[in-house]
């Protein structure tokens, strides 16, 4: 058995079951923010541990193969695009900005409370890829530097 | 009254770890403990003794419920408490990169 890097193996089998698993809760705590102690911040800091335990489990250079930063950060700038885009859509359309523009819903609907999930949804999208990638970054910090001297 | 008092000690922990450790680490994890402090106080200034969490719960009856505003500016304020832990590390890593330690003591050299 390779072991080159990361953990052993029994903390990678159990990674690889558990990890989906994490990602999971976190997007249901995403999309029961509205109506549940929780939210977007909350979920997406789940998802970003998630993504943190594949890379404490494997080691760091696996989890620049395993997942595309480039996306990952394209993902994490063009949410705060679009979390002021809906913000605007409610000047134009609701009088205000970040005002409702969309039908209420029923009260503990998981459909419901307007604009408030497209929020949540667009914060976890921000919160889970940032605060990967600043501890992606610190991770491979001096391989980055050797990189720039050669 | 005790718990604010108590509060304070965990302040103090946080200010005692950040004059007297030398290594750069623990002033960084010290930091930490002074905003929690900070957080705990402000949620326990929240509290009132019998009242529910602000958030309405299908079943739930309407009742008393302690001050949600503290709470969703702590919120604010941890995320900002991980932007500056994060840049104090990316701070760190730099100096030990030039001066191969984390110990304030060793670290004189200002330029070159």
């Amino acid at each position: 058995m390779r072991q080159s890097e990361g953990m052993t193996l029994i903390v990678k089998t159990v990674t690889r079951i558990s990890v989906w698993l994490i990602i999971l809760y976190g997007i249901y705590i995403i999309l029961h923010g509205h109506l549940s102690p929780g939210g977007g911040f909350a979920g997406g800091v789940i998802i970003a541990l998630a993504f943190l335990n594949v890379m404490l489990a494997y080691g760091r250079n696996f989890i620049t193969r395993w997942v595309n930063i480039g996306f990952l950060h394209d993902i994490e700038s063009s949410s705060a695009a679009i979390f002021l885009a809906i913000g605007i859509l409610g000047i134009s359309v609701g009088g205000g900005f970040l005002a409702n523009f969309i039908s209420h819903g029923k009260l503990f609907n998981l459909l419901s409370s307007g604009t408030i999930p497209l929020f949540n949804i667009v914060i976890g999208a921000k919160v889970s890829m940032g605060l990967f990638i600043v501890v992606w970054t610190l991770a491979i910090f001096h391989l980055l530097d050797k990189g720039e001297k050669k | 009254m005790v718990i604010y008092i108590l509060c304070f000690a965990l302040l103090l922990v946080g200010i005692y770890g950040v004059l007297t450790k030398r290594d750069l680490i623990k002033i960084i994890l010290s930091l930490g403990i002074m905003g929690y402090a900070v957080n705990l106080m402000f949620i326990l200034f929240a509290y009132r003794s019998g009242a529910t969490y602000a958030i309405l719960v299908k079943g739930k009856a309407v009742a008393e419920m302690v001050d949600p505003l503290p709470q969703a500016l702590i919120l604010t304020s941890i995320v900002i408490e991980l932007g500056t832990t994060a840049m104090l590390v990316a701070l760190a890593l730099r100096l030990f990169e030039k001066y191969k330690t984390f110990d304030i003591t060793k670290i004189r050299r200002l330029s070159g």
